[in-house]
């Protein structure tokens, strides 16, 4: 086994963004799925258990936070998987405007959805 | 170790992914990292779509719920929970080596976290099926 750096079009700073977003994302990740199966009586949460969930104090926040973090992780670690693939510059470059336009649509997307629910008039 | 070995890294081509004639340890933990962090790209996808339920309401996820419980998809939530696993324990090991932390010692280190996804697994698998 060899370390891993940078690869060539790997700008320094995004490799150790995909690092550290995927150690961030395997610590909210365990707590995400902790409290989906293993705390929610039925194994899965019902609608109101979801807005009762995201209305606690800071868990809009740690679910937002999750959203940006694994999002950026999972564009950042499919390019990395495409520039295995030798792309040429410019098909790197296109693929860069696609992949930022993805992430910042399923962020934006996330976070509306994630206030439609905190702000959802259901109860109990 | 002779000195032909590839960098699975630098393949040209995606089928040196599955090229096993100087298959390592290092191979397979790359060749696994890959699988499993495109399907965790997918489901994470497929998993901000569907989510589109609770912006309907109620009605509209608590039966979306109802189908998520048949066995298809707990199934499925299963594969995911395991990728999960592989993908992240084997993600620390990179980000350790990657940082000069544990290199002597990283086939260990795979091995003692790979051990650690496979009772984590286990866990999982009774929780999901084992329930009455």
């Amino acid at each position: 086994m060899v370390s891993v750096g940078p690869k060539p079009h790997e700008n320094t700073w995004l490799w150790l963004l995909k690092l550290v977003t995927g150690v961030l994302v395997f610590t909210l990740i365990l707590i995400h799925i902790v409290v989906n199966h293993l705390v929610a009586v039925s194994g899965l949460l019902t609608y109101a258990g979801v807005v009762a969930y995201l209305s606690q104090p800071g868990i809009a926040l740690l679910e937002s936070t999750f959203l940006i973090i694994v999002v950026v992780h999972a564009l950042l670690g499919t390019r990395s998987i495409v520039l295995d693939l030798n792309p040429s510059s410019a098909v790197v470059r296109g693929l860069d405007w696609v992949f930022g336009i993805i992430g910042a649509a399923a962020i934006v997307y996330g976070l509306w959805l994630i206030q439609v629910i905190i702000h959802s008039n259901v109860t109990g | 170790m002779q000195n032909t070995v590839k960098n699975p890294r630098k393949a040209s081509n995606f089928l040196h992914w599955f090229d096993f004639t100087d298959a390592d340890l290092g191979t397979f933990a790359f060749i696994m990292n890959r699988i499993a962090g495109i399907g965790l790209v997918v489901y994470l996808f497929l998993h901000l779509i569907v989510l589109s339920q609770l912006a309907q309401g109620a009605s509209a996820y608590n039966s979306f719920i109802a189908l998520a419980h048949s066995p298809l998809f707990v199934a499925g939530e299963f594969v995911v929970v395991a990728g999960v696993l592989l993908h992240g324990l084997n993600g620390l090991r990179i980000a350790l080596t990657s940082l000069g932390i544990g290199v002597p010692i990283q086939k260990g280190l795979f091995l003692g976290l790979m051990a650690i996804a496979v009772v984590g697994i286990i866990i999982f698998a009774i929780k999901m099926f084992g329930g009455a």
